[in-house]
């Protein structure tokens, strides 16, 4: 008899065998499926810029996996976080490497079933399945997991996992911009410092953290160059840039800095060439709700950009993509608790992510899209949200209510954690952009 | 005598209107590196306070200082102490000396900041009556009622000059207590102090009071930016009009918000030397709040293109950049 200790909170005791039998499956389709994403965005642009081989490289879960591996042999350690909150600069500083280990696995979510109901996001079922048997490396890798307290299902997420590794939750406030919430996060942010120099044993001194802010402001520079790329006449494919934005979630931020950095050298390049990527008169679209994750949860931005009529994403507002860097660290005094203040404020205020709420509601993000529909001169919205993701489904309205009052069409585009509705949705989404593309025919 | 007075106006016309000129230049100098409004300001706050002491030269400087104070901020609001006034280049000086000793700022809790801006007020009246107690208290012995104006002007008490008080520049051209050499010493206020307390204390304490003085408003603004500032009456006598709701339309120099850019980071609102919550809170459209010094610090550090502006007259001087890069565009 095992002790209540050892024994698992939640999951279910599976023969190793089994666990081997669906993990090389699951991998194989995986393995393929990126493949056949990458395949599927050469194919939509030819003449396909030289810096996204890099992404592409980087894309297959192998290549960093081996990086990663190297670096925790030489005695860095890796930390995991479940949720953008994160604050990766002290990861940074305490020269740990930040990874995200969110899945997009469809294969595995079912397999999330076995511990929790199918009314659960299928995100957070499908990082149950991958932990459940050990698919994604990311996960696997990290030494201790930071799980940020935001929707119900990552609070949960974060308490199923630590039966495997030592988590450590944050309690985000749910009010952001009160006196209060300032000071709790302030301290959870403060507590994150300890535990993570305790797991690396390296001290974060003033010096470490501020290049580390240094190293995080570069990426949103760079970050920022791709997007205000993006503004004008489409230089890039859509998913070309998230696959840029994804990849920052567990590439090395020097270097995937220093290739956006590149890949941006190219693009304005080809904008002075006028070598646009679609013709100018493309539907512009954005996506916004539940974070779309690579390999598997690519199916929105393919079936957008593949369709016929075919549309073109110019931005998005997902917490796996632009949201990710949009934001710097701004410091006002190089000392060590305004830096600290500064990290705070950074990942709680600017954050327009639905978990929060105040007098005015969740405004700063209807505000962000708007800024984004007249800059980027957006056309059409798509509202995406997978079942089970409540705070994205019940802020719909409130978006369709503003959307709708400046004249910008929305579709709410429901789905799941499946291949099936490919076929379903590519309907739905072509009907969209037709009517987007009458419309700028008029 | 009258030519006299006429050519040193016109000295000082021509000394102020260079002095504009300079800043006028180095603004437009400067355009492109926004992102340097901190170094800009101690630029002009340099030449300010050098052209503070050749006022002082002249036996017109009153009526110059106090078109200064009443005429200009209706239009130009706090400018004046945040980018002029020579007591904020010392205390930003003092906050140079705390950021190299790595020493962090404390910030008052807010409604302490809050309390202290209606309490300013107060303040401002008792600083402006003491003196005129202390006159009718003490009056002159040649005494007269058309003489009263005289006196409240340049008079023994000089209520008046309570507003000149944070415009006493560190070197002074007149004799002092406190000399090195043939240069003279002074600071805010204690020309003021030493007056009063003479009244009624010895020589002996009227110094330490003044000392005393000069040491709480340096460790004071060593611990909190532009601490004088929230109390300042001169500051409160510029900023009043701007409370009321009428004179909305008056300040031609005032900063712009952008809702739709803005995504609420708080960097404004961190950044602020007198913790001034309005650009924060307030949601668009001119934000003329009766605090702030217009230092512009929050549109420097504001990272979202374009969400923050100094406009004056409807014409965008400068706006807040992507400070992650020098940006191109304008």
């Amino acid at each position: 008899m095992k002790s209540r200790n050892e024994e698992k909170k939640y999951m279910p005791e599976i023969s190793k065998k089994e666990i081997e039998e669906l993990r090389k499956t699951i991998e194989a389709t995986s393995r393929k499926i990126v493949a056949e994403n990458i395949e599927k965005m050469k194919k939509a642009d030819l003449n396909r810029p030289k810096g996204m081989k890099y992404f592409d490289e980087i894309a297959d879960f192998a290549t960093r996996e081996k990086e990663i591996r190297a670096s925790k042999k030489e005695g860095k350690k890796v930390i995991g976080y479940t949720c953008l909150f994160a604050p990766i600069e002290l990861i940074l500083a305490a020269d740990a490497i930040p990874v995200r280990v969110n899945s997009g696995w469809y294969d595995a979510s079912k397999l999330g079933d076995r511990v929790v109901p199918v009314e659960v996001c299928p995100m957070v079922r499908s990082t149950i399945g991958a932990k459940m048997i050990a698919l994604s490396p990311y996960l696997e890798l990290s030494d201790a997991l930071i799980s940020v307290l935001t929707c119900d299902g990552m609070t949960k997420l974060g308490e199923i996992l630590s039966d495997y590794k030592p988590v450590w939750a944050m309690t985000l406030p749910r009010v952001k911009d009160s006196e209060q919430s300032k000071r709790l996060w302030s301290e959870e942010i403060k507590s994150a410092k300890g535990q993570i120099e305790e797991l690396t044993g390296n001290k974060i001194k003033r010096k470490q953290l501020k290049s580390a802010i240094g190293l995080t402001q570069k990426a949103t520079k760079a970050f920022r160059r791709l997007q205000e790329l993006r503004k004008g006449n489409p230089v890039i494919m859509g998913r070309d840039a998230m696959l840029v934005n994804q990849t920052y979630m567990w590439d090395s931020i020097e270097r995937w800095t220093e290739k956006t950095e590149a890949l941006c050298d190219e693009l304005e390049k080809r904008a002075s060439k006028k070598n646009w990527v679609c013709p100018p008169d493309t539907p512009r679209v954005m996506v916004t709700g539940t974070p779309m994750i690579w390999p598997d949860n690519w199916k929105v931005p393919t079936l957008v950009e593949e369709a016929n009529p075919q549309g073109v994403l110019v931005a998005d507002e997902l917490c796996s993509g632009e949201r990710l860097l949009y934001d710097p660290v701004g410091v006002d005094e190089w000392s060590m608790s305004d830096m600290l203040t500064a990290i705070a404020e950074r990942y709680l205020m600017a954050s327009t992510c639905p978990c929060f709420t105040s007098e005015d509601g969740n405004e700063d993000r209807i505000n962000w899209m708007l800024n984004k529909i007249k800059e980027w001169k957006i056309q059409g919205v798509i509202y995406y949200v997978v079942r089970g993701c409540m705070l994205y489904a019940m802020e719909y309205t409130r978006v369709k209510k503003v959307l709708d009052g400046i004249g910008v069409p929305v579709y709410y585009l429901d789905t799941e954690y499946t291949r099936e509705d490919v076929g379903q949705m590519k309907t739905r989404v072509e009907a969209f952009l037709e009517m987007l593309s009458a419309r700028i025919d008029i | 005598m009258i030519m006299q007075l006429l050519g040193e106006m016109l000295k000082l016309i021509v000394l102020s209107g260079l002095a504009l000129a300079g800043v006028l230049v180095i603004l437009i100098w400067k355009k492109g590196l926004a992102t340097k409004v901190t170094y800009l300001r101690f630029l002009v706050q340099a030449v300010a306070m050098v052209a503070v002491f050749y006022l002082f030269t002249y036996p017109v400087w009153q009526l110059i200082v106090l078109i200064i104070i009443f005429f200009l901020p209706l239009f130009l609001g706090r400018f004046f102490c945040g980018w002029l006034c020579p007591f904020g280049l010392i205390m930003d000086a003092i906050t140079l000396i705390r950021r190299a000793t790595k020493v962090r700022y404390r910030l008052l809790p807010n409604k302490l900041n809050k309390f202290l801006h209606k309490f300013r007020y107060v303040l401002f009246l008792v600083f402006l009556f003491v003196p005129l107690v202390l006159f009718l208290l003490d009056p002159p012995s040649s005494f007269n009622t058309s003489f009263l104006l005289a006196m409240l002007l340049s008079g023994p008490f000089e209520p008046l000059r309570i507003l000149v008080g944070p415009i006493i520049p560190l070197i002074v051209p007149w004799e002092g207590p406190l000399a090195i050499g043939e240069v003279y010493f002074s600071y805010p206020y204690v020309q003021e102090a030493i007056l009063y307390s003479e009244l009624v204390f010895s020589d002996f304490l009227v110094n330490i009071i003044a000392g005393i003085f000069v040491l709480l408003t340096f460790v004071g603004s060593f611990f909190l930016r532009r601490v004088w500032c929230r109390f300042c009456p001169t500051g409160t006598s510029i900023a009043a009009v701007n409370r009321f709701k009428g004179f909305k339309w008056a300040p031609l120099l005032h900063i712009d918000k952008d809702e739709q850019k803005c995504t609420k980071c708080g960097i404004c609102k961190r950044v602020c030397p007198v913790q001034v919550t309005e650009v924060y809170e307030q949601k668009e459209g001119k934000i003329t709040g009766s605090m702030c010094t217009l230092c512009t610090r929050c549109v420097e550090m504001c990272p979202y293109e374009g969400c923050l502006k100094v406009k004056i007259g409807g014409k965008t001087l400068f706006k807040s950049r992507n400070w992650l890069e020098t940006s191109t565009t304008e």
